[in-house]
C-alpha cells in the first residue's frame, strides 16, 4: 500500500497473513482447550486416587492400631482372672510396654470405679465426673465400644484427652466391665505425617461424625477451624469432588470410625493447571509470533516481485515507446513470468515501430501516388482551351499556356525527388496560376511576395498547389467582383513561413477548423488534408497548416515548416 | 522484518525468565515475626505459644518467642522488643506488661518498620495495628455476674489483681467494679496487686482473708493469681466460706473447681489469641491489612461446677496437645 498502487484489494500479504493468524489461532486455542481440558482430567484423576490411596493407607494403619488394642483387650481381661498381685505385675508390664494406654480400670456392675493401673498416677478420691466410663452406655453396648474422645478426668492435675475402649468382662468377679483409655500418641503419629499435597491431611472420625482425630484438633476446640462432619457422616465411602476441596472416605476395618482424606483442588490442579496454561499460552505466542514471520517472510518473496512486475506493466501502459524493462528477481514461476514480460515488451515495441513505419510508408507511397495523378479534369480543361485558343489563332497565348503546363509537369515529376528548392515550388505555382487564370478569363489576380533568402531552402514539392487549387475553386469561383490571390513567403526564426491569402467567400470558424481534418473524396489530386498530413509526418507534429478565414473577407493558410538546406536529410525517410 | 525478530527474541526470552520465574518463587526467605509475651510459663501463654506456632507453620514463617521472668519486669520485655527488631522481626506480637512503659519501646520498633500485633494485653501506642483478645471489661463484669448469680445477700468482694500498670488486669478490674457496684448489694472490701506469681499471690490472699475475715467473694484476674487464691482458699478451707472467681485455665483451678475451692473460672481463648496474632502478623506484611478488624474479640467462658466436662468446655479448657512445661 506504501507505493499508492490503489486500493482495488487486499494485498496478497494482508490475505496471507491474515489466513494464518486466524487459522493458527483457531487451531491453537482448539488444541490449548483440548489439551488443557485433559490435563485437568487427568490431575483430577490422579489427586482422586492420590487421596484414596493416602486415605486407605490410614485407614489400614488405625484399623491394625484397632487390632492391636483389641489384642491386647484380651490380654487384659485374661489379667482380670488371675490372682491380684500377679494381675498388677502383668498390667504394670503391659503399661509400660503401650506408652499410649494411659489407664486401664474396672469397673463394678453398678458402675463404680473398682481398680485403676497407671503408670505413676492414682484416681483422686472423690472423682467429681468420669468421662471414660458411663453406666447406662455400657449395659446397652452389645460387647466391646469405643468412646468419642474426652478429657481423662480421674487423675488429679492431669486431664489428657484420651479415647476409651469398654469391654464387658464375663460375670466371674467383682468386674464386669475393664476400659482401656488411650491417648493419640498412637494414632497421631500415623495421621500427622499423611499429607496429600501441600496441605492435604487426614483425619478421623467416628460414625456419628465425631472428630476422634484431627492432626489440627487444637484449632478445631479453639473454634479457628471447622470440618463440616455431619455432611461428611451421612455420605457413603469414596472419593467426593468439588470446586475446591476433595473429599475421600474410608471406613476403617472393624470399627465404626472413617478416615476422610482431605486436599485442596487449587494446590492439586489448579496450581499446575495455571502453569501449564501459562506455559501453552507463551507456546502458542511463540508460535503464532514464527507462523507470522514466516508467512510474513514468504509473502514478501512472493509478492514484491509480483509488485515490481505490477509496476513495470504500468510504467509500459503509460509509455510503451520510452519503457526499458529491467527483469525482477523472485521465485521461479516468478521469474518465469517476469522473463515473459521481458519478451512481450520487447515483442510489442517492435511491433509498434514496425506499424509506425509502414503507416508512413504507405502514406508516402499514397502520396506519391497522388503527386503522380494531376486532376485530369485540370488537365482536359487546360488542354480544351489550349486548343480553343489554336482555333481562335491566339498562337501566342497558345504557346505561353504550353510552356507553362510542360514546366507544371516538370516540376511536379522533379526526378522524383520529393524535396524541391523553394524556388521550384514558386515557379510551379506561378506556372499554375498562370495557366488558372487563363482558364477563368482573368476573374483574379495574383502576386507573389518572396523573400529572397528563402529561395534556397527546400520544401515538399506541391505544397502550394493544393492550396491555391483551393482558394481559386472554393473561394474565388463563386465570387463576382475580381478575385485576388497573394502569396507570401517568408523566415520565421528557424522556419519557413508560406501564407496564401486570398479575398474570396471564405468560412466559418467551424469549417476552418474541419478543413484539415476531412477527406477530400469528391475529387482527386493532393487535398488540403494531404498536405497538412505530408507535413507532419516529414518534420513533425510542430509543422503543417493553419487555416484562419472570415465570411466575406477572405481565407489565410498558414504553411510551416522547417528551414531545410540539404535535401538529402529527410529524402531518405 | 528485523523488528519481528526482535520482538520473537524478546518474546522466547521473556518466556525462559518466566519460566526461571516459575521456579524461583517457591524458595523464599522465612518472614520473621517474633512473639513477646508476659511470661513463659504459664499454661496460658503457652497455650498462646501453642496457636502462635500453628500459625507460623501454616503461613511459614520464622517465629520466635520471648517472654520474661516475672510479668512484672517491662524493662526486659522493652528490651526483647529492641532486640526482636535487631534481630530483623518484621512484625513483632506483644502481649504487653505496662501499657505506659512498654509504649515508647513499641513506637521506636513501628518507626524501625515493624508492624505491631498487639494480643491479650494492650498497649498505649497509635502503632498496633490490631489487637487480638479478649474483652476484658466485659470478661470483668462476667465474673462479677458469676459471684452475683452465685451468692445470695450481701456481698463482700476481695479483688486480687496483679501489676496495676497492666491494661487487661485493670480493665478486667473496672469491669467487675462496675458490674458489682450496678448490683447494690455488693461492695469491694479490698483489692491487693500481688505479683503475678502463685505464691505470692497465695501469700497475699491468705493475709487479705484473714485481715478482712468478712470478704465472702474473691476474684483473681489472672492464671497465676487465680492459682495463688484457689491454694490460699483451700488451705485456708474456706472453699465453702468463700465464693472464688477466678481466671483462665490452669490445672490447679480446674482441681480447684472439682474440689470446691474455685467456684468458677472465666475461660479465654489463648490457642486463638495466638494463632490469631501470628495469621494477622502474616496478613500484615502480605499487605492483606484491609481486611483486619482494629480489635478482635476471642471468646471468654463461664466454668463452674455445672459445666465443667460438657464438652464444649472440655474442648475450651483443656490443651488436646500437651505442652511441655
Amino acid at each position: 500500500m506504501r507505493d499508492g498502487t490503489s486500493s482495488k484489494g487486499p494485498r496478497t500479504t494482508t490475505i496471507l497473513l491474515t489466513m494464518v493468524v486466524g487459522v493458527m489461532t483457531v487451531i491453537l486455542c482448539f488444541c490449548i482447550f483440548v489439551f488443557l481440558n485433559r490435563y485437568r482430567s487427568a490431575l483430577v484423576r490422579s489427586a482422586r486416587t492420590s487421596s484414596a490411596q493416602a486415605a486407605l493407607q490410614v485407614s489400614s494403619t488405625v484399623g491394625n492400631y484397632l487390632r492391636d488394642m483389641e489384642l491386647a483387650m484380651e490380654l487384659v481381661e485374661q489379667s482380670m482372672w488371675s490372682s491380684a498381685d500377679n494381675r498388677d505385675e502383668l498390667l504394670s508390664t503391659f503399661l509400660k510396654f503401650r506408652p499410649d494406654v494411659v489407664a486401664v480400670t474396672s469397673y463394678s456392675s453398678a458402675g463404680e470405679l473398682l481398680d485403676c493401673w497407671s503408670l505413676g498416677r492414682e484416681p483422686r478420691e472423690n472423682i467429681f465426673q468420669n468421662l471414660s466410663f458411663d453406666l447406662e452406655t455400657a449395659r446397652c453396648a452389645d460387647g466391646a465400644y469405643m468412646t468419642a474422645p474426652h478429657v481423662m478426668s480421674i487423675f488429679r492435675s492431669h486431664y489428657p484427652w484420651v479415647v476409651t475402649m469398654t469391654a464387658p468382662l464375663p460375670v466371674q468377679g467383682a468386674a464386669a466391665w475393664v476400659s482401656l483409655d488411650l491417648s493419640f500418641s498412637g494414632i497421631s503419629s500415623y495421621i500427622n505425617g499423611v499429607s496429600i499435597g501441600q496441605r492435604g491431611y487426614c483425619f478421623l472420625m467416628d460414625g456419628d461424625g465425631n472428630i476422634v482425630y484431627h492432626p489440627q484438633q487444637q484449632l478445631l476446640y479453639s473454634g479457628l477451624k471447622s470440618e463440616d462432619t455431619a455432611a461428611l457422616a451421612a455420605l457413603e465411602d469414596g472419593t467426593y469432588v468439588d470446586d475446591t476441596v476433595i473429599h475421600c472416605l474410608t471406613s476403617v476395618q472393624g470399627s465404626d470410625w472413617r478416615v476422610v482424606g482431605v486436599s485442596y483442588v487449587d494446590e492439586l490442579v489448579d496450581r499446575s493447571v495455571h502453569e501449564m496454561i501459562r506455559l501453552s499460552v507463551w507456546l502458542a505466542a511463540l508460535v503464532l509470533a514464527a507462523g507470522l514471520l514466516t508467512s510474513w517472510l514468504l509473502s514478501r518473496q512472493l509478492s514484491r516481485p509480483l509488485r515490481g512486475l505490477a509496476s513495470a506493466m504500468e510504467r509500459f501502459e503509460t509509455d510503451a515507446d520510452h519503457f526499458t524493462y529491467r527483469p525482477v528477481g523472485g521465485t521461479r514461476e516468478v521469474r518465469e513470468l517476469s522473463d515473459s514480460f521481458g519478451h512481450m515488451v520487447v515483442r510489442i515495441q517492435q511491433l509498434m515501430s514496425t506499424v509506425r513505419q509502414e503507416e508512413i510508408n504507405l502514406r508516402k507511397t499514397e502520396l506519391k501516388a497522388l503527386q503522380a495523378q494531376i486532376n485530369p479534369h485540370f488537365l482536359y480543361n487546360t488542354l480544351d482551351s489550349i486548343a480553343w485558343m489554336c482555333e481562335q489563332g491566339r498562337s501566342a497565348d497558345a504557346v505561353k499556356m504550353i510552356h507553362a503546363l510542360a514546366r507544371l509537369f516538370r516540376i511536379s515529376i522533379s526526378r522524383g525527388h520529393e524535396l524541391i528548392p523553394i524556388a521550384r515550388e514558386i515557379e510551379h505555382a506561378e506556372n499554375y496560376l498562370e495557366i488558372q487564370k487563363y482558364r477563368y478569363k482573368n476573374q483574379f489576380t495574383y502576386a507573389f511576395h518572396v523573400d529572397p533568402a528563402c529561395l534556397d531552402y527546400y520544401c515538399n514539392k506541391i505544397t502550394l498547389q493544393p492550396i491555391i487549387e483551393n482558394a481559386i475553386m472554393h473561394g474565388l469561383d463563386l465570387l463576382v467582383e475580381e478575385g485576388r490571390i497573394d502569396v507570401y513567403v517568408c523566415r520565421d526564426g528557424d522556419d519557413i513561413l508560406f501564407r496564401v491569402q486570398d479575398n474570396g467567400v471564405g468560412m466559418s470558424p467551424d469549417q476552418a477548423a474541419s478543413i484539415l481534418d476531412q477527406d477530400t473524396q469528391d475529387r482527386t489530386g493532393i487535398g488540403i488534408k494531404n498536405v497538412n498530413d505530408r507535413l507532419r509526418i516529414y518534420f513533425g507534429k510542430q509543422y503543417g497548416l493553419r487555416v484562419t478565414s472570415e465570411p466575406d473577407v477572405g481565407t489565410c493558410v498558414e504553411i510551416r515548416m522547417p528551414k531545410i538546406k540539404e535535401a538529402g536529410d529527410y529524402e531518405a525517410k | 522484518m528485523r523488528r519481528n525478530r526482535l520482538a520473537a527474541l524478546c518474546a522466547a526470552l521473556a518466556l525462559l525468565l518466566l519460566c526461571g520465574c516459575g521456579e524461583d518463587a517457591g524458595v523464599q526467605n522465612q518472614r520473621l515475626v517474633a512473639l513477646i509475651v508476659k511470661s513463659t510459663d504459664s499454661e496460658f501463654f503457652l497455650s498462646v505459644f501453642a496457636g502462635a506456632r500453628a500459625a507460623a507453620t501454616e503461613y511459614n514463617l520464622e517465629l520466635t518467642i520471648a517472654g520474661p521472668e516475672t510479668e512484672e519486669d517491662y524493662e526486659a520485655q522493652n528490651r526483647m522488643i529492641e532486640e526482636a527488631v535487631a534481630a530483623g522481626a518484621e512484625a513483632i506480637v506483644l502481649s504487653a506488661i505496662d501499657y505506659e512503659k512498654n509504649a515508647a519501646a513499641v513506637d521506636a520498633a513501628a518507626k524501625a518498620g515493624v508492624r505491631i500485633v498487639s494480643i491479650d494485653s494492650g498497649v498505649g501506642s497509635g502503632q498496633v495495628s490490631t489487637y487480638i483478645g479478649t474483652d476484658n471489661y466485659a470478661a470483668g463484669r462476667m465474673a462479677a455476674q458469676a459471684a452475683l448469680e452465685g451468692v445470695e445477700g450481701p456481698l463482700y468482694v476481695g479483688l486480687i489483681n496483679y501489676d496495676e500498670g497492666t491494661a487487661n488486669g485493670q480493665e478486667r478490674e473496672s469491669g467487675a467494679a462496675d458490674a458489682l457496684a450496678q448490683s447494690g448489694r455488693a461492695q469491694i472490701t479490698a483489692v491487693v496487686n500481688t505479683l503475678t506469681e502463685a505464691g505470692h499471690a497465695q501469700a497475699d490472699t491468705a493475709g487479705l482473708l484473714a485481715a478482712h475475715p468478712e470478704i465472702n467473694v474473691l476474684m483473681a484476674f489472672n492464671e497465676p493469681t487465680s492459682v495463688g487464691a484457689a491454694r490460699a482458699v483451700r488451705e485456708l478451707a474456706l472453699s465453702d466460706a468463700v465464693f472464688f472467681v477466678g481466671f483462665d485455665s490452669n490445672v490447679v483451678t480446674i482441681d480447684g473447681v472439682q474440689d470446691g475451692c474455685v467456684d468458677a473460672l472465666i475461660v479465654q481463648n489463648p490457642y486463638a489469641m495466638g494463632y490469631l496474632g501470628v495469621e494477622s502478623a502474616y496478613k500484615l506484611l502480605a499487605g492483606q491489612s484491609g481486611g483486619l478488624a482494629a480489635m478482635v474479640d476471642t471468646s471468654t467462658q463461664i466454668v463452674n461446677r455445672e459445666n465443667l466436662f460438657t464438652m464444649d468446655m472440655q474442648k475450651a479448657l483443656f490443651a488436646f496437645e500437651q505442652y511441655q512445661d
